[in-house]
């Protein structure tokens, strides 16, 4: 594993660094789920990755924070619902994360 | 994904392996989804096609052919409780593309259904001259028009065993639909061949 590590380390210092705040394997999950849908709830996401409602709220906080995300705080008949879209500017940088990946891969 | 600083420093492996994984989760969970309603559908047609047939055959009545409208009715009544009970997921890509293929399938087939009628109506009550009619066999075209909406939505879900599916029960039923009269035949082998054996295979994978 650490091998594996020095080899991404040593490809990231030949190719375009990977986006810190797209690398994490939870703000990741949660970026993989939202490319594909219009919008997601905060009860879906924490179901979909596993992750406790703490950490969840925070990684969402850091993907908003980057522009990444979109959240919505409304209500679901009595219940609230925080809903969360990724924005084009997210959409960019996911593209552009797999192209990167794929650089690291092939070579 | 708890320990947020120790799951921060990921390998390139890991991420496509997380990217990956967690697209075919959400895949899923719309196939999932889709499992039960073809389950119902292609029941419901089955046995409509089973019980029209015993009635017009014993009644000598070609009517009986609208208990498909109450069959579609009771289809989409069934489809909305199935939906409101089954697990909560967003709409994605996958989803949307499934529900307007079935959407505009059962669009064309009550259109072309309802288009029949009225030209029914216009030969019978217009004295209009019957040289110029055409015949066409309606149930190919619905026989045809089903298949190839299951064959995409298996195409589009990439799941192989149910394009096998609707694929044999359109050829099948294609057959049926040319060489004998009536159609008890054609749409039981499209209710269960094409729509009920797809929803329990789909049922069976997101069991796991």
């Amino acid at each position: 594993m650490k091998g594996k590590d020095k080899t991404t380390e040593e490809k990231s210092l030949l190719f375009k660094p990977l986006d810190p705040i797209l690398h994490s394997e939870l703000r990741l999950a949660v970026m993989s789920i939202l490319i594909g849908v219009e919008e997601a709830d905060f009860v879906y996401l924490k179901g979909q990755t596993g992750a406790t409602s703490g950490n969840l709220s925070v990684q969402l906080d850091k993907l908003s924070s980057a522009g990444y995300v979109e959240i919505e705080k409304s209500f679901r008949g009595k219940k609230p619902c925080t809903l969360c879209r990724m924005t084009e500017k997210g959409r960019n940088a996911f593209a552009q994360y797999v192209e990167t990946l794929k650089q690291y891969i092939q070579k | 994904m708890e320990n947020t600083e120790k799951k921060e420093n990921i390998s390139t492996e890991q991420s496509l392996k997380i990217i990956a994984e967690t697209m075919e989760r959400s895949r899923m969970t719309i196939a999932k989804n889709s499992g039960k309603p073809l389950i119902l559908w292609g029941f419901l047609v089955a046995v409509t096609a089973l019980v029209i047939h015993l009635l017009w055959t014993n009644t000598n009545n070609p009517a009986w052919n609208l208990l498909w409208f109450a069959m579609a009715a009771i289809g989409f009544a069934a489809t909305f409780i199935i939906s409101k009970n089954r697990e909560h997921a967003p709409l994605n890509e996958m989803g949307r593309i499934l529900g307007k293929i079935w959407m505009w399938f059962g669009i064309i087939t009550t259109g072309f259904y309802l288009l029949i009628w009225i030209a029914y109506f216009i030969i019978k009550y217009c004295n209009y001259n019957t040289d110029s009619v055409i015949h066409v066999n309606l149930t190919l075209i619905i026989v045809i028009a089903m298949g190839l909406c299951g064959i995409i939505s298996g195409v589009v879900m990439k799941m192989r065993s149910i394009v096998a599916c609707c694929a044999t029960a359109t050829f099948l039923s294609a057959l049926v639909a040319l060489l004998m009269p009536g159609q008890v035949l054609v749409f039981v082998i499209l209710g269960i061949v094409g729509l009920l054996v797809p929803g329990l295979i789909l049922q069976k994978k997101a069991r796991g």
